[in-house]
């Protein structure tokens, strides 16, 4: 038995211990339930994912022995002082999620508005109950321990919720913190459900605080796009060397929505993002792209599953990894194209900067098609900077580091432009630029609230 | 595209019916010879392996080899992680060792049954010495065994060693000892565990320092025995600064059961020496419903140990109910270069998973990957890949360039390569593109007064042409007339 | 004026191994416009690579003094900074790095060099409207990546816009006519004339006399095999055009 079953084993059997003395409402006591029947058989269906970057395989971030909080102690996160965004000047909706722990602010309470649900998972709307539950259980259903961990272990949550037809002009903003003082599992779940016709930005900033105390955060977002909405998620993560990161998007779209998804990682320990995105409805688009900087012995591994089964439907992959030293990239893209999926256009591309002697690389873009009447592609390449490139920029006076930078830049530019949400990609732009230049995660000058007295009570 | 009203057009409908019509080609190759065989009841034990080394009358090391491959293969379940639904295989019900029978080993051709020259020359495999293609030596392999070799007095005079694997081990031991297993070892997969315990002949071939092979050296496969296995096993050799063309085409009579092949491929090319290995691979197919057909499962791999040392393999693969391998390089010398190149069409029920490996351990090696899927009916067609550059290598290159072409809406093409890039000086390029044969291409053949059928067949030459160019002459005419006859009547 | 601008002395060097400039000599002093023709595999842009500092050659021999400071112990770079310019045969095109910030990068770099602050944003834009005009480059191009997407021309005016920019002593033209029509031609060299001081020398390497129409020599060498075989004035670029490459290299070949 691997480590990982035998921590996994034990969370069960905490839990069953526990069952029913937790302090969560009754909609996650019962996904707990539900998820710890489905637990067991996920866990022997579970193989290690051959293309995976073997750190961030689940089986090996899930080794050490974490605690989990079942008691829900308070734990002593400062976000009103310590905590730095890096997206200043954005007026948006602003709620934080220390550790687990759903926190409103007075900026989130004072925008509230008709046809908008930002709630804690434990104060669910009861007219929403119902509604919320079928799209928590979905990931259930894919026999994958994780997600069954995650919501097996739930204490706590987010809810977005957009009524038909409401535009939310003002991008809503989730600050995870993450401090704890011993070695600490959090399961974390993000609900976005847009309801036809619906548009809604939403950025989720992933922060941690401690870089001396090893912490597993197990993050779920789960999107359920109804026809005609349109969703833009957006992720940045600016976290600790200390940070394990098991980060699963859960996501569906009906016909004629659009869906965006972008992750940008700046810093962080070992990372893997898994996107799970079914498009059953017709004429839907779906945008997915993530960029990210490694040093040191960091490690990214974004790992993607798109499926098509509707019809005429576009979609778009986009992801760079930039690996420095000695850290470790990894890139899974699974497209799939079902019987009946017909003009499907779909596209996939992943470029990696090997700039590191020790720097390792892996990339699995796969195809698996169904369907004769589709047009899909998908490229991989990995290598170095353009050196005609560098010596043109040399010749112009560009001391070698500089291009260097530049350059690097540059590879990440398109991935960038692909978030059309305007004071973001800008702010995307110079935290790169300031990361390529060796600045840590800090942002001085954040105005989104989270500094002054009216961020999380 | 019967779910798709929105684009039904009555001229549409019959090219779909045309195309129906195509895929429904014969067989060709599908008789099989009544000739006279040695065969062995069915099974595999310690004994059964045992027997077959001493029906070859084996050295004691070779045997020592095929037990300790057997014993390993016993504690293997067979690969499942391929995207091919293999259904379970009994191999106690297969023979291992089937041979046309022969009182003594013919010394000329009189001696040889005549059904079985009968056999190769309705294969179109001349066996008989005048009639053989003067640019082609011929090594043909019946079952388990190896028939008549050709040519090869001349190729002696040259210090060449073309011959069956059996007499090899007789006359070269020490040459097949020194490289038998090193290249794929009998610890390498399910099916290279069973081959080096069964193994029962195949073709040797050692190329000395700087000759250049005169000649195509060609192996023609044939199962003909029914509730057989074939296991043959080849093993290359290319001393410094030789070169060597090398051909390997296949068939088998048409079966309702399933037969398996499971042959290993072992390749070594020393300093500046290149071998090209071309494989047209035909082997029945099954029936249209998916009843019978070869299980080609193959491990193929050379290493490319001398500096400046270059491995091309290409392959046609037009038969097979499931194909399932992956002929791969290990670039090790310096600057020594790995090349693939496949054509795969499957149709009606077949299913292939193939593609190739190339591990890049040496310092400024380039290789070129160009693969070609074609899927119709209801087959799946599979490219797997692995490009591996390891940390010491400097200076590593590859183009990977992997296209799928559908010609109906119930086949599945499919792409599972992995890249892994362990230093940066490496430049890995992988693209690949799924689409369509190309409305418009057949409208505006049709146009021209191209009947669909043939228009088909043009465009997937065409999109063939880059791989089978890559073929020697005598091959490619074969080759492209096998790719249109698989697609008979396959586009819907 | 006498002082010397650049001083090249047997200066030798290759590629991957294979000698190409088998000693090279030439002077050139500030306001002088050297020509260097010569058939094609003759060495010419392996000269101007060479003085740049391509890191794809390698000397092998010789010096290259540039108003005193030794030329080939600097990086590129500083090559620029101690005013060499480069005007490249094919413009390299750097997608994702747009031009604003490419010229900013390099003024701000050699402003650093000779301990200067950077240009404040206003004097910066105001600088490269100035400098545009030189050569009629489209204000939109400044908003695009370095050279992708330029058609032929707008690249080579964008060599010339950047020259100008970076105010070389020396400016290297590597076949700036090729690729040119004759609108296009006029343009770049009418814009390499007004860049002309007394102060700042350019060499014009060339196939062809047509650019010599419009950027006069004062000096012209003909390169073959690696050396300087012929030295003159401008009429020696008519002598070619009318008579081609073929005598000197039967010269060169016979000797």
């Amino acid at each position: 038995m691997t480590a990982a079953e035998k921590n996994f084993g034990q969370y069960s059997a905490l839990m069953a211990d526990f069952n029913g003395q937790r302090r969560v409402a009754p909609l996650l006591e019962k996904l707990s339930q539900e998820a710890a029947a489905v637990l067991p058989a996920a866990m022997a269906s579970y193989r290690p994912d051959p293309m995976g970057v073997d750190a961030a395989r689940p089986d090996k971030l899930f080794a050490p022995d974490y605690g989990v909080n079942l008691m829900r102690l308070g734990m002593p996160v400062d976000a009103a002082s310590a905590f730095k965004c890096g997206v200043p000047n954005l007026n948006s909706l602003l709620c934080v999620v220390a550790n687990d722990t759903f926190h409103s602010t007075t900026q989130l309470e004072r925008n509230r508005m008709e046809g908008l649900t930002i709630c804690s998972l434990n104060n669910v709307p009861a007219a929403l109950q119902s509604k919320v539950y079928e799209v928590l259980t979905r990931s259930l259903k894919n026999s994958d321990p994780v997600s069954a961990l995650n919501s097996l272990l739930l204490n706590d949550g987010v809810l977005i919720h957009v009524a038909a037809g409401v535009k939310v002009e003002k991008a809503i903003q989730i600050v995870n913190l993450s401090n704890p003082t011993v070695p600490l599992l959090s399961a974390r779940r993000i609900v976005v459900m847009a309801e036809e016709g619906s548009d809604v930005k939403i950025l989720l900033c992933d922060h941690s605080q401690t870089d001396t105390v090893e912490h597993l955060n197990v993050q779920l977002v789960d999107v359920d796009v109804a026809a005609h909405a349109h969703v833009e998620l957006y992720d940045i993560e600016e976290a600790t060397s200390t940070t394990r990161r098991c980060w699963q998007l859960h996501a569906r779209q009906a016909s004629n929505s659009h869906l965006s998804v972008n992750t940008t990682y700046l810093h962080g320990g070992i990372t893997r993002n898994e996107y799970h995105v079914d498009v059953p409805g017709d004429y839907a688009h779906t945008e997915l792209s993530g960029l990210a900087i490694c040093g040191g012995e960091q490690v990214v591994d974004n790992q993607v599953t798109l499926t098509h089964t509707g019809k005429h439907c576009t979609s778009h992959q986009l992801f760079k990894n930039a690996l420095f030293d000695c850290s470790r990239g990894g890139f899974g893209g699974k497209i799939v194209v079902g019987e009946g999926a017909v003009f499907t256009d779909a596209s996939q591309t992943n470029r990696n900067l090997l700039a590191g002697d020790d720097a390792r690389m892996t990339a699995a873009p796969q195809l698996e098609i169904y369907c004769d009447e589709v047009k899909c592609s998908h490229g991989a390449t990995t290598g170095q900077l353009d050196e005609r490139a560098l010596f043109y920029m040399q010749t112009r006076g560009i001391p070698s580091e500089e291009a260097r930078r530049m350059l690097t830049q540059a590879f990440m530019v398109d991935v960038i432009d692909n978030i059309s949400f305007e004071v973001l990609r800008q702010r995307i732009h110079m935290l790169v630029e300031k990361r390529l230049a060796g600045a840590g995660a800090s942002c001085g000058s954040c105005a989104a609230g989270c500094h002054t007295d009216e961020s999380a009570q | 595209m019967k779910q798709n009203e929105n684009i039904s057009n009555p001229a549409e409908d019959e090219n779909d019916e045309v195309l129906a019509r195509a895929t429904s080609g014969e067989y060709k190759y599908g008789f099989s010879s009544d000739i006279d065989t040695d065969i062995i009841p069915a099974g595999l034990s310690e004994e059964v392996v045992r027997l077959i080394s001493k029906k070859k009358h084996e050295p004691e090391w070779l045997l020592d080899f095929r037990l300790k491959a057997f014993r390993y293969w016993l504690t293997l379940t067979p690969p499942d992680w391929a995207h091919l639904r293999i259904p379970p295989i009994d191999f106690q019900a297969i023979s291992y060792y089937a041979a046309p029978k022969a009182k003594t080993s013919p010394k000329s051709l009189d001696e040889v049954d005549p059904a079985l020259i009968d056999t190769f020359n309705r294969l179109g495999i001349p066996i008989e010495e005048q009639k053989a293609l003067s640019g082609m030596a011929v090594d043909a392999v019946m079952d388990s065994v190896s028939v008549k070799t050709t040519h090869r007095e001349r190729l002696a005079e040259l210090g060449i060693i073309f011959c069956s694997f059996s007499e090899a081990v007789r006359e070269y031991p020490d040459l097949v000892r020194k490289y038998l297993g090193k290249v794929v070892s009998y610890r390498d997969n399910f099916y290279a565990a069973l081959n080096s315990a069964v193994f029962s002949d195949g073709s040797f071939v050692y190329i000395p320092k700087g000759v250049r092979c005169p000649m195509e050296l060609s192996t023609y496969f044939r199962i003909n025995a029914a509730g057989t296995g074939q296991f043959e096993r080849t093993l290359i050799v290319a001393d410094d600064e030789s070169y060597v063309s090398y051909l390997e085409g296949c068939t088998a009579p048409m079966r309702d059961e399933n037969q398996l092949h499971a042959a290993i491929v072992e390749i070594i090319v020393e300093e500046r020496a290149e071998v090209k290995y071309s494989t047209v691979q035909n082997w029945y197919a099954g029936d249209a419903e998916g009843r019978g057909g070869v299980y080609n499962f193959v491990t193929k791999r050379g290493l490319c140990r001398g500096d400046y040392s270059k491995l091309s393999w290409t392959q046609v693969e037009t038969g097979s109910a499931i194909t399932w391998k992956y002929p791969s390089c290990i670039l090790a010398g310096e600057g020594s270069v790995g090349e693939f190149y496949s054509v795969a069409v499957t149709n009606n029920r077949q299913q292939a998973d193939t593609g190739t490996k190339m591990i890049h351990t040496g310092s400024n090696t380039r290789s070129t990957i160009v693969s070609k899927g074609i899927s119709a009916g209801h087959s799946e067609n599979s490219y797997r890949g692995l490009v591996k550059v390891a940390p010491n290598a400097q200076g590593v290159r590859n183009y990977t360039q992997c296209d799928s072409l559908l010609l109906s809406d119930t086949c599945g093409a499919h792409t599972f390569p992995v890249i892994d890039v362990a230093n940066a000086s490496a430049v890995v390029e992988h693209e690949a593109t799924t689409s369509k044969i190309s409305e418009q291409q057949i409208f505006y053949c049709n146009q021209r007064g191209i009947p669909t059928e043939e228009a088909v067949a043009l465009i997937v030459n065409g999109y063939a042409k880059e791989v089978m160019n890559k073929l020697p002459m005598e091959f490619a005419v074969e080759a492209q007339k096998l790719l249109s006859i698989t697609l008979e009547g396959s586009v819907g | 004026m006498s002082e010397e601008l650049l001083k090249v002395t047997d200066l030798r060097a290759g590629i991957e191994g294979k000698e190409i400039l088998r000693g090279i000599n030439l002077t050139i002093r500030p306001g002088e416009v050297h020509a260097i023709m010569g058939p094609n595999g003759s060495g010419k842009s392996t000269l101007s690579g060479v003085l740049a500092g391509d890191p794809r050659f390698t000397v092998t021999g010789g010096s290259a003094s540039f108003h005193g400071v030794d030329l080939l112990a600097l990086s590129p770079e500083d090559r620029s900074h101690e005013g060499l310019f480069l005007s490249f045969q094919y413009p390299v095109e750097i997608p994702g790095v747009t031009m604003v910030n490419f010229m900013r990068a390099a003024i701000n770099a050699k402003r650093k060099y000779f301990n200067e602050a950077p240009l404040s944003a206003g004097d910066f834009l105001k600088m490269m409207r100035q400098k545009r005009a030189v050569v009629e480059l489209d204000n939109k191009l400044a908003s695009r990546s370095v050279n992708e997407g330029f058609s032929g021309g707008e690249k080579k005016r964008n060599e010339i816009f950047q020259m100008a920019v970076l105010e070389p002593r020396l400016s290297i033209l590597d076949e700036t006519d090729s690729g040119l029509d004759i609108d296009a031609l006029r343009i770049v060299a009418g814009g390499v004339n007004k860049l002309r001081t007394e102060h700042n020398a350019t060499i014009v390497i060339t196939h062809y006399q047509r650019l010599l129409d419009y950027i006069k020599p004062d000096f012209v060498h003909i390169l073959y095999k690696g050396r300087i075989v012929y030295s003159g004035g401008p009429e020696l670029a008519l002598e070619l055009e009318e008579k081609g490459y073929d005598w000197i290299k039967e010269q060169v070949d016979n000797q």
